[in-house]
């Protein structure tokens, strides 16, 4: 056990553990995303969903929880490799060229940064109602939370709106490098795959960015209302 | 062709350095780097001033002395080539070229652009070593290694051990070099025995010498005058994982003979 808690530890393997925990993340923003496209779908639709996730409470705090955990260990371990590269370079170049590496992953402690702090505030917005407290819970004629209703009054603050635009592209920022560098910290390399391994990040970026933009707009623009 | 050349200057390890600006006159577009740099060596040393020290040895791309950052590339603007196969005819006549040492943390400036690497050597020391019975010598060819897995452990074992990926990496990570290494021995039947050994060991010494962790951004590649592939990143990265499955369930051993002290 001690062996394989040390194995953890070195720089090696508290990448993997990033690259796990990270990975984790991304799926649950996929997921996130997918279930809220529903809001092309209508009131309905998207409260339903809303309701059947509140409807399972264990379920819901589960998630919630392990969340909470993946975000720490994910950050923890982010802020110790982090220091550790600071160290490794205390007097920098005074020219310096990149040939290879790219903005997105040089970024990345700064996007996870700006990340962080637009989770927090999304958190505080929409799920906790504290920053806009104008768009307080209200029932659907259906008797569920007006999670659409809420959605419809917040995007149409240019200010938000501005806000969430700002935060999705940290979110592809560090998504772009992210998907594709865990594949390569697992150690997953083949001549025939590796194409498809370098476009997994870009692409994933690309389409949280699109489907969650895409209701922001939506809703700014009047699309849905 | 004439030059004007930003040094780096410092007197030793725990000296406070600046760049100080030269003239490089006279400079044919025939020369390497290294002799351009020899030339103004000789006008200072005419003026009687302290020479610009810089390391090199070979002088044929094949030692992996010269270590020089040019422009803010390590071994300067041409793809996989060391700063001694560098040539003046690469750069306009005229132009203003910064040169710096290698920076890391790992890499302590001995005097101007001459850094000590040795805490590359304590990461081979560590597990960079294939056990050899004594006795007489055996066959050629007596071990049959497939030549697809023989060219990609030459591949791997073409590192000169130069650490321009340190150099490049902005995290001053040795992972490319580390990754070069363990690859070739895992590779080949000779070095099967240490096999689990070694990737633990040399990661454990690369932590220790103070480097930084690989973040994936491939600047390592780009500069590698021998152009190590960074697949072979993700081979020491499955080759640390299969360790830490096989070490797991083995006994707590203890220290190997090898292992330095802390
Ligand atoms: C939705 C939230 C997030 C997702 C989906 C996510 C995803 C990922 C993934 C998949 C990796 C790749 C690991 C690798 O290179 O092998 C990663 C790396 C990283 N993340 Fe996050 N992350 C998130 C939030 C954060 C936050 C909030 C921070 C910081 C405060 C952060 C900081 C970092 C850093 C510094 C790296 C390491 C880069 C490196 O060493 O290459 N991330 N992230
Ligand atoms: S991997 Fe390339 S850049 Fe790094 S030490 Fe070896 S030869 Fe030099
Ligand atoms: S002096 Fe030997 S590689 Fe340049």
């Amino acid at each position: 056990m001690t062996r394989l808690f040390s194995h953890f530890q070195s720089s090696v393997g508290s990448k993997v553990l990033l690259a796990l925990s990270g990975l984790g993340l991304v799926s649950y923003v996929i997921f996130h995303m997918l279930g809220n496209l529903q809001v092309f779908e209508g009131p309905h639709a998207l409260n339903r969903y809303a309701a059947l996730l509140r409807e399972m409470p264990i379920l819901l705090w589960t998630a919630r929880v392990g969340l909470l955990g993946i975000v720490v260990l994910h950050i923890v371990l982010a802020l110790q490799l982090s220091l550790r590269n600071h160290r490794a370079r205390p007097i920098g170049y005074a020219v310096r060229r990149y040939r290879r590496a790219s903005v997105a992953s040089r970024t990345m402690a700064a996007s996870g940064a700006v990340l962080l702090l637009f989770i927090i505030f999304h958190l505080l917005h929409l799920t906790a109602g504290i920053i806009d407290p104008s768009a307080s819970d209200r029932l659907d004629v259906e008797g569920h939370r007006d999670v659409y209703g809420k959605i419809v009054h917040a995007f149409q603050n240019p200010l938000i709106v501005a806000l969430y635009v700002v935060g999705q592209l940290g979110l592809g920022l560090h998504v772009n490098h992210a998907v594709s560098s865990s594949l390569q910290t697992l150690g997953l390399e083949h001549a025939a795959l590796n194409r498809l391994f370098k476009a997994a990040g870009p692409s994933v970026a690309l389409l949280v960015i699109l489907g969650n933009v895409a209701i922001i707009v939506a809703v700014f623009v009047g699309i849905v209302r | 062709m004439r030059f004007t050349l930003n040094i780096w200057r410092q007197n030793g390890p725990n000296e406070n350095g600046r760049f100080i600006s030269y003239e490089a006159y006279d400079v044919s577009p025939r020369m390497s780097f290294l002799e351009m740099l020899d030339g103004v060596n000789q006008g200072l040393v005419a003026n009687g001033e302290e020479p610009v020290a810089f390391e090199h040895d070979c002088r044929e791309g094949i030692c992996g002395s010269c270590s020089l950052v040019i422009d803010g590339i390590p071994h300067g603007p041409d793809r996989g080539i060391t700063t001694c196969q560098l040539y003046m005819r690469r750069f306009p006549d005229g132009a203003i070229i910064t040169i710096e040492p290698w920076r890391a943390a790992a890499f302590p400036i001995v005097k101007d652009l001459v850094v000590d690497r040795s805490a590359l050597d304590r990461v081979m020391q560590a597990g960079g070593y294939v056990s050899v019975n004594t006795g007489g010598a055996v066959d050629g060819n007596a071990l049959l290694i497939g030549k697809d897995q023989a060219e990609t452990a030459m591949d791997a074992a073409s590192c000169i051990g130069c650490g321009a990926c340190v150099a490049a990496c902005k995290n001053a990570s040795a992972m490319l070099f580390v990754a070069a290494k363990v690859s070739h021995l895992a590779l080949l039947p000779q070095g099967k025995p240490e096999r689990t050994g070694r990737v633990t060991a040399m990661i454990e010494a690369m932590d220790r010498e103070g480097f930084g962790s690989c973040g994936n951004q491939y600047e390592c590649e780009a500069v590698c005058p021998k152009r190590i592939s960074v697949r072979f990143i993700a081979t020491l990265n499955r080759e640390y994982r299969r360790a830490g499955i096989v070490e797991s369930a083995l006994p707590n051993a203890s220290e190997s003979p090898h292992a330095e002290s802390v």
